[in-house]
């Protein structure tokens, strides 16, 4: 199956090498030159995945994946200028999954977006788990609490599949990058800590005071399901 | 950075000046006071033998009235109640056997011999005697006409008394002038000096690096002056070191900016290389090694730019830490295994937690040991652990060493240590590493001897033990996550 990203990317040069090495990776690939048409290019074709620059005219990269959040799970991994400041920490925020600091090699590039789409890929024979009013379903990609039907990504899913099916074990945040990312080695902690952020804002009553998803100070996260 | 300026005691001056002003008041007052103290007691003391003599001349014109040829006895006492009804002195009568006084504790033994010498040869004499602590002027002379020397002695101890209380009142004067001085010239020291004082805060305060630091001017003297000119030199000190500084921002925002506006054909470059990578095997043979080396060349370019875009980020200070609880030599093992450094770089040490920036330290760490391998070839040792001085990564190699001339250069930027040789690296990573070690509040040492090796220690901080870390918790590399995987279905 020939999966479709959309890349979003105002440099012609990189878009076309892009699109050259997604294509040749085996992914279709449709592009847009700002902001805006990329929106328009989401919103008309289905999309496996989002490839989204941060610097971009008509609408930056954050308003773009502000915008599609608001109506889509789809992975978006951000191409980010620097990895060193807050735009980082802001894309992620707004629910980019992932992000590749430019310059990107590509065999980093197809390798990221591969990832993605594993953690997007529904696990079908794997059974529902029950953690309290909790429920989580892999192979329906769904999960709720009570009545209230949870909007997860699926980076958010696949984080709280990992932490819930093994409650009271401690992950550190290497771990989770490793399983739940696919990054081998020295990831960064950020992709974690804002996803758990994010995630706890979509689980817990109370976000500050959470508890399914506890911090183990100085180590990681655990799942408590007491 | 600089010596801590040696304080100057500011009071010894203090105290010169008031001492001066005491002394020179103090001085002129007692000249001026023994001075007229002279002058006064030489008037009165002339007066009092004015008219003394006055009283005596008299005196002895009445004795000669009164006194015949050969002065009987009651005509001595005639006189000497005449005499008594004047008042103010005692007499003293010689007259050939006879002895005569008017008092019984001055008599012919208390008349000085050299006045009686004077006397008898006929002249009217005086001079100052004491008798029984009382202090006298003694006025003699022949009563004309008769063999009889007459001796008036006139006491002089009201004169004394009012002579000693006038020095008194004088001494006590001077001590009030001299008190007086001391206070008037503290405070007027005090006052002098405070121009000087507060100009040596603003010089100080100067050199701290407070450039808008001002005197004010308010005073028309030469303080007053030299707040002026020092308000200028501050003035120019400011404008140039303003100078200076803008014109290091611009340089250091033009670096920022060059290398920002070749990040974009770079990305382009380093993407279309690394596909181009890709094809190299199938590429005809002439252009498999131009290939080869354009994507070398692009990597190091990239290379090279981001290195330029750190620097250029930490020097604008616009760097963030993000500190977590890492252990240093399970970080160190991780770094060498990403990289694919296992089989070449030896890891020794043991656990070693500390907070910092796992990021940073993997950019420091990895520019060591890249360092190392790229030097000093195979055989690189990286030891971590703990002393007196906190944590610490020492890389050793065992390459050919560096110049002891190049060693304090080493952490310059684009630093070269044999200019005729191209070096591998950007020329920058050292000096990143250097300042990414001090933004974690560490340091790099570097120990190097040609012919044996060179190495790199870096030095971090510990600054606090690591709390939560209970039994069942654990870590990467930690036995007790990894364990559990393997159970996973």
């Amino acid at each position: 199956v020939n999966e479709r990203v959309l890349l979003v990317e105002d440099d012609p040069s990189i878009r076309e090498i892009a699109t050259l090495g997604l294509t040749n990776a085996g992914f279709r690939v449709t592009t847009a030159a700002d902001g805006r048409e990329g929106l328009i290019q989401f919103r008309n074709a289905a999309v496996d995945l989002v490839v989204l620059d941060v610097m971009l005219p008509a609408l930056d990269g954050y308003e773009v994946c502000r915008e599609i959040r608001r109506e889509s799970r789809v992975p978006i991994i951000m191409l980010s200028a620097k990895s060193d400041t807050v735009d980082v920490v802001v894309g992620l925020e707004l629910g980019a999954d992932d992000y590749v600091t430019k310059p990107f090699e590509m065999p980093e590039l197809v390798a990221r977006a591969r990832a993605a789409l594993r953690r997007a890929a529904a696990a079908p024979d794997e059974p529902v788990l029950a953690r309290g009013d909790l429920e989580i379903d892999p192979g329906g990609f769904t999960a709720r609490r009570g009545d209230r039907q949870l909007d997860l990504t699926a980076t958010e899913f696949k984080l709280l599949l990992e932490l819930a099916r093994r409650p009271g074990q401690v992950f550190t945040r290497e771990l989770l990058l490793e399983r739940v990312w696919n990054y081998e080695y020295l990831g960064d902690s950020r992709l974690v800590d804002v996803a758990i952020q994010r995630l706890r804002s979509k689980v817990e009553d109370d976000p500050k005071e959470p508890t399914f998803i506890k911090t183990v100070r100085g180590v990681g996260y655990r799942f408590d399901s007491s | 950075l600089s010596a801590r300026p040696r304080r100057v005691r500011t009071s010894r001056l203090r105290r010169r000046l008031t001492l001066a002003f005491v002394l020179a008041a103090g001085l002129s007052a007692a000249a001026l006071a023994g001075s007229s103290y002279l002058v006064v007691r030489e008037a009165r003391l002339s007066d009092s033998v004015d008219r003394s003599i006055d009283q005596a001349r008299f005196n002895l014109v009445l004795a000669g009235e009164t006194l015949g040829q050969r002065p009987s006895a009651e005509e001595v006492s005639v006189l000497l109640d005449a005499y008594e009804r004047r008042g103010g002195f005692v007499t003293v009568g010689l007259t050939g056997e006879r002895r005569v006084s008017s008092s019984l504790s001055v008599g012919p033994r208390q008349v000085p011999a050299d006045l009686r010498r004077l006397v008898r040869a006929g002249e009217l004499s005086y001079q100052r005697t004491e008798v029984a602590d009382v202090r006298y002027l003694v006025v003699g002379g022949r009563v004309p006409g008769r063999a009889a020397e007459l001796y008036y002695f006139f006491s002089e101890e009201r004169l004394w008394d009012e002579l000693g209380q006038l020095r008194n009142i004088l001494l006590i004067g001077l001590a009030a002038v001299v008190l007086l001085a001391g206070l008037v010239g503290i405070v007027f020291a005090r006052r002098t000096l405070v121009p000087v004082a507060r100009a040596s805060a603003a010089a100080r305060s100067l050199a701290e690096g407070l450039l808008e630091t001002r005197l004010p001017i308010e005073r028309t003297d030469e303080f007053g002056a030299w707040a002026a000119s020092f308000n200028e030199m501050a003035e120019a000190l400011e404008a140039k070191i303003t100078a200076l500084s803008e014109a290091q921002v611009r340089e250091r925002r033009f670096t920022a900016d060059v290398a920002h506006e070749l990040r974009t054909p770079l990305t382009a470059l380093v993407a279309e290389a690394s596909l181009l990578a890709e094809h190299i095997a199938r590429m005809p043979t002439e252009a498999r090694r131009p290939a080869e080396l354009l994507v070398a060349d692009v990597r190091r370019l990239a290379d090279l730019v981001e290195d330029l875009m750190e620097i250029s980020r930490l020097d604008a200070g616009q760097t963030r830490l993000r500190e977590e609880d890492v252990d240093l030599s399970s970080l160190v093992g991780a770094i060498v295994r990403s990289r694919g450094w296992d089989g070449r770089v030896a890891v020794d040490g043991s656990e070693v937690v500390l907070t910092s920036d796992p990021r940073r330290l993997e950019r420091i760490v990895a520019n060591l040991i890249g360092n190392a391998l790229e030097h000093g070839g195979r055989d690189v040792g990286v030891r971590v652990g703990r002393d007196g001085l906190g944590a610490f990564v020492e890389v050793t190699d065992h390459g050919p060493g560096i110049r002891r001339e190049d060693l304090p250069h080493v952490f310059d930027r684009f630093y070269k240590t044999d200019p005729s040789r191209a070096t591998p690296g950007s020329g920058l990573g050292l000096a990143i590493a250097l300042e990414n070690a001090r933004l974690l509040g560490g340091d790099i040492d570097v120990w190097s001897e040609v012919g044996t090796g060179t190495r790199f220690t870096l030095r971090l901080p510990v600054t606090k033990p690591l709390q939560g870390r209970g039994g069942g918790v654990s870590r990467p590399g930690d036995d007790g996550v990894r364990q559990s995987q393997g159970e996973e279905p």
